[in-house]
């Protein structure tokens, strides 16, 4: 029996975003093929609803990756990509499903370490909470 | 050919000015003695986790980056400026670039590090986060050239990126501005034995910190890997002093340590940090900032003292021996590792081209940026002529390429 | 109209090392609707490969694009420029990086990349389905003015080095004083408000008794800091304590200042009224060598609580310190006094020894360069962030150092922060050569990705206005929400925060995300 590999939705921004998961890239440096990279300009353009969609249509985990908050190229772009995912968050328990499935992280871009990191945390927590709705872990 | 300004050296110095010179319609060519632009900001690691700290080392890559792509700017690497000779439109300037035996295919897979068989490799990756992200081989390491047996990474290559024929050659630029900008070099913190610096393995320079930070994101402790919960940060080692190192202020390190201290907490908020210092010289902050941060977290102490001495310790950590605050007594405490923030001479200051160019050094060694060079098209900047962090190098490369976009015509 | 695609990959992007089917990949891409030409060419940055390229796009009549390589920036421009040519529109033109997002990561994981760089081509395929052609629209700048807040050392720098990139300057001074600077001085004039936006500003400003309105393209703030500001114990109880720079004054004319000259960081120790203790300490040093060689005998202190003589300026202090000056460290705790029965005892307990000092005030002089309190009224009018001590926060570093979060807005010297003159005139320098640059463009390029409300749809919460850093929505006539194209970034931050779902980023709708993620999500890797 083939064991569902996991799925991880990545919102990155289009400037040191994804800067970071190329210089990670670049540097020799792999992660996990179950993250599919989806840019958008700024972190602050993803709205709760993508998130929520995401989930909805398969994702076990979701992360927001923007710029380090001070440094965003937008200003305060990844400081309202925060909020969204603090407000994700804080309405998964009411519907019954586990914070850790959307966290928000920051970079910049001369990290070449800290996608691969941010991949494998949030493929970690899709394997060991499994599909949503499903009595979690690996099968 | 009145628009062409050569500019010596690819740190945040060189690379600001070309990209503010260029934006200016000027073509640019930048001449870079190592395989990577970025100068010492490749192996410094961003200080921020979550917040930005300020410390410029992302914009130092961005331009880097920024300036690769930009047409206007030919780009040498691995490659020096052998003369700049007058004419009367302005300076010529020859150039030698060595070869770097891998070709712009080079996807940065690292194969070829793994297979080269010499003790120490001939094959490197660029230094840190430096840009292109393209290896180089060192013809005085490398088996092939010694024998011309050795294919191993040639043979390995995905991309089949290694070129053995690579020569070097020489290039002539015409050029109407010259702009000196080797930058610095940092002090060797063996050069302060007392504190341990080569010889116990888990005290380590600030260098060190910031390369592993880079690298790994985290600290480790040399001698067994494990992550250091009790940490010293020493400052001004090699700098102010008579006795070791220089007597200036190297004005960044307590930026940068300070920094480094805040994000050592941010990853890890059960680590005990002790930051020793004479004054608090954190840039472009209000003074109390830091010492506000400090007092939050309770675990770190801000110690006004200099150490002593750095001995073993028992259970393999460390001691440091340092006298109060008030010099009343003398303190033995225990850390898992030891920081030195060290300081930085210039680099490059007094090269026989630098004196070819005119460019005088004052008693400390630093290149003097002088008003008349600068007339005369010569313009010296960045931290080969004084102490200064990334983004007073940045505002001074901008403020120089701003002198030198006007200067159509060399005085006579 | 129906889509006409053509599926253009790279070799060299894709190809190596060995890990992905090329091949394959390109007939899964070319068997989907709609793809009227699939090229699968060595090297796309090659001039040669180019002109083929879009030759057969325009023969085949192709209206949008599927790149499969790495990422935009790393395309030769001249494929884009090219394809502009061909009438196909830049932002019908989609680049899907399997260069960094696949081959390179994922190179141990042969199976997986291949399904996952075919999910990749295939999601870009649907995205590339759901685009609009969007324009890039020009607005000319009406004036090449260059408006610097601030005749100081750093606005006069700023407007020499704007000047001399061809803007016409113009000086925004509040006092009557005047310096020598290129263009126009305005004295007596302050900032009241400010509309528009980068390129194109029209500012309010009261000139003597009138009101004024300036256009103008760029606006650099060098307000410096508020050095005639002595608010504090110390200055209140002596009160013939002046700022350093009036000190300073006073010995360019050839007055010597009655000693012991007593140079205090700042008048509020305690730090309850005044945040700021920080200053200029070269300007400080360099005046206290100057009082020692000028009146050996005459004591000069330095009070401070932390020596901060950065980089050669340490040299100074040593050499201070050899001439006899004496520095008096101090903590918060028991800073410096008087006693306002005794004011010509100054009392500070000195940290290096231990003891409480007093000494007999001669001249008593501040060198805190606190906050200008000027920076309220025009942070407020141009919209831009300040720091908690009061200065004109510089925007994120991946701006550039002497911007603003505001596009054509710079900030410079003791306004930002109290510095040297020295490294102000290098920021005025600086910010005048951005500021100049941006006038001189001579237009304002906006339009492609950008937002646009559904009035429809809007309640008018005013949450986009709040959000935007940039000013670009605002209520319109309809009062509803309208977006100013020309200030808009299109970041999308407003599209994600709008509570009724009004906005929309053209390039990137929410349909088009939630399109991507699902086809990707869909994928077996």
């Amino acid at each position: 029996m083939s064991v569902r590999k996991p799925k991880v939705v990545g919102f990155c921004c289009e400037k040191h975003g994804i800067d970071s998961a190329i210089l990670a890239a670049r540097s020799g440096r792999e992660y996990d093929a179950s993250v599919r990279i989806i840019k958008v300009p700024c972190a602050g353009r993803v709205d709760g609803i993508h998130i929520l969609q995401a989930l909805e249509d398969g994702a076990d985990s979701v992360f927001v990756l923007g710029c380090l908050e001070k440094n965003c190229h937008y200003d305060t772009g990844s400081i309202e990509g925060r909020k969204r995912v603090e407000y994700v968050k804080s309405t998964l328990a009411d519907l019954g499903i586990e914070k850790e499935r959307v966290e928000m992280f920051n970079a910049s871009s001369t990290m070449a370490w800290k996608f691969p990191e941010i991949v494998s945390k949030m493929v970690d927590v899709a394997r060991r909470l499994g599909p949503i709705g499903k009595a979690g872990g690996d099968r | 050919m009145t628009n062409e300004v050569l500019i010596i050296g690819g740190g945040p110095a060189g690379l600001t000015t070309a990209k503010s010179l260029v934006d200016r319609g000027a073509n640019v060519v930048l001449v870079e003695r190592s395989e990577s632009l970025g100068g010492m900001a490749r192996e410094l690691t961003c200080k921020g986790l979550v917040e930005c700290r300020n410390c410029g080392a992302c914009f130092a890559i961005d331009r880097a980056s920024e300036v690769l792509k930009e047409p206007s700017v030919e780009v040498f690497l691995l490659s020096d400026v052998v003369s700049v000779k007058k004419d009367e439109k302005g300076f010529e300037a020859k150039v030698k670039v060595s070869p770097r035996y891998v070709t712009a295919e080079c996807i940065g897979c690292g194969k070829c590090v793994e297979v080269c068989p010499v003790d120490g490799k001939a094959v490197f990756p660029p230094t840190g986060t430096g840009m292109p992200r393209t290896y180089w081989i060192d013809r005085r390491k490398c088996l092939h050239f010694k024998k011309g047996e050795c294919t191993k990474c040639a043979d390995v290559c995905p991309t089949k990126a290694i070129d053995f024929e690579d020569r070097a050659r020489n290039v002539t630029r015409k050029v109407s501005s010259v702009v000196y900008a080797t930058g610095m070099e940092p002090v060797d913190a063996c050069e302060v034995s007392r504190l341990g610096c080569g010889t116990l393995k888990d005290v380590i320079s600030s260098v060190d910190a910031e390369r592993m930070l880079n690298e790994k994101g985290r600290l480790t402790r040399p001698s067994d890997g494990s992550a250091p919960k009790k940490i010293a940060v020493m400052q001004c080692v090699g700098s102010r002093s008579v006795k070791n190192g220089v007597d200036y202020c190297s004005k960044f390190c307590c930026k940068y340590a300070t920094k480094i201290s805040q994000l050592i907490m941010d990853t890890d908020p059960e680590v005990n940090l002790d930051f020793y210092f004479m004054d608090l010289r954190t840039l472009y902050e209000p003074q109390d900032e830091f010492k506000k941060w400090a007092k939050d977290k309770k675990t770190v102490r801000l110690i006004r003292s200099m150490p002593a001495v750095v001995q073993p310790g028992k259970d393999g950590k460390l001691l440091v021996r340092v006298p109060t605050e008030t010099d009343t007594e003398v303190q033995e405490n225990e850390y898992d590792m030891v920081l030195l923030s060290v300081g930085m001479r210039p680099s490059g200051a007094a090269t026989e081209l630098a004196g070819a160019l005119g460019i005088r050094t004052d008693e400390r060694g630093f290149a003097i940026a002088d008003d008349e060079l600068a007339g005369q098209g010569i313009h010296v900047i960045g931290a080969v002529s004084e102490p200064m962090d990334i983004e007073e190098t940045a505002v001074r490369a901008m403020s120089t390429a701003a002198r030198v976009a006007t200067t159509k015509e060399v005085a006579k | 109209m129906k889509a006409r695609i053509q599926v253009l990959a790279c070799k060299a992007c894709t190809e190596m090392p060995q890990l992905l089917d090329m091949d394959d990949l390109m007939n899964v891409a070319s068997e989907r609707e709609l793809v009227v030409s699939s090229m699968l060419v060595d090297r796309v940055c090659d001039s040669k490969v180019i002109r083929r390229v879009v030759a057969e796009a325009s023969e085949r009549d192709v209206d949008r694009v599927l790149v499969l390589a790495c990422q935009k920036k790393d395309v030769s421009p001249g494929l884009l420029a090219a394809y502009k040519r061909a009438g196909i529109n830049e932002f019908m033109v989609e680049f899907v990086n399997l260069r960094d997002e696949v081959v390179l990561p994922h190179a141990g994981d042969k199976e997986r990349a291949q399904a996952k760089a075919e999910t990749k081509a295939v999601a870009g395929l649907e995205r590339l389905l759901m685009l609009q052609p969007l324009e890039k629209v020009e607005e000319a700048m009406r004036t090449k003015n260059v408006v610097v807040l601030g005749g100081g050392a750093a606005g006069r720098k700023a407007a020499e080095v704007a000047a001399a990139q061809g803007a016409h300057t113009i000086i925004i001074e509040k006092s009557s004083t005047s310096h020598k600077a290129p263009g126009v001085i305005m004295p007596n004039s302050t900032l009241l408000g400010a509309k528009g936006y980068g390129g194109n500003f029209v500012l309010s400003i009261k000139a003597g008794e009138k009101v004024e309105e300036l256009e103008c393209a760029a606006v650099v703030i060098a307000t410096g800091g508020g050095w005639a500001e002595l608010k504090g114990p110390l200055a209140k109880a002596c009160k013939s304590a002046v700022p350093l720079y009036r000190l300073h004054e006073q010995m360019q004319t050839g007055a010597v200042p009655k000693g012991p000259v007593i140079i205090v960081d700042t008048p509020d120790p305690a730090g309850k009224t005044l945040a700021v203790q920080d200053f200029a300490w070269d300007e400080t040093l360099e005046l206290a060598i100057d009082l020692k060689k000028r009146q050996p005998l005459e004591e000069v202190y330095v009070v401070f609580q932390e020596m901060r003589a950065f980089g050669l300026s340490e040299l100074a202090y040593k050499d201070a310190a050899e001439l006899g000056v004496r520095f008096i460290r101090y903590d918060r705790a028991a800073g410096p006094k008087i006693d306002s029965k005794e004011p010509t005892k100054l009392t500070v307990k000195d940290l290096a020894h231990g003891e409480v000092l007093t000494i007999s005030i001669g001249t008593l002089a501040f060198a805190a360069i606190p906050a200008n309190r000027d920076n309220i009224g025009i942070a407020t009018a141009l919209r831009i962030p300040m720091s908690p001590e009061g200065g004109v926060r510089r925007g994120s570093i991946q701006r550039w150092p002497v911007s603003t979060p505001r596009p054509g807005v710079f900030v410079c010297g003791s306004a930002m922060f109290p510095k040297s003159k020295d490294m102000a005139e290098a920021e005025g320098e600086a910010a005048g050569l951005m500021a100049g640059r941006f006038a001189m463009k001579g237009v304002i390029e906006y339009g492609g990705v950008v937002a646009e409300v559904a009035q429809e749809k809007c309640s008018a919460c005013l949450t986009c206005i709040r959000t935007c850093p940039y000013d670009a929505p605002y209520i319109g006539s309809a009062g509803k929400a309208e977006i100013r194209i020309q200030a808009c970034q299109g970041c999308g931050m407003c599209v994600g925060i709008c509570p009724s779902k009004a906005i929309e980023l053209r390039g990137f709708t929410d349909d088009q995300i939630t399109q991507e993620t699902r086809t990707m999500l869909g994928g077996d890797f």
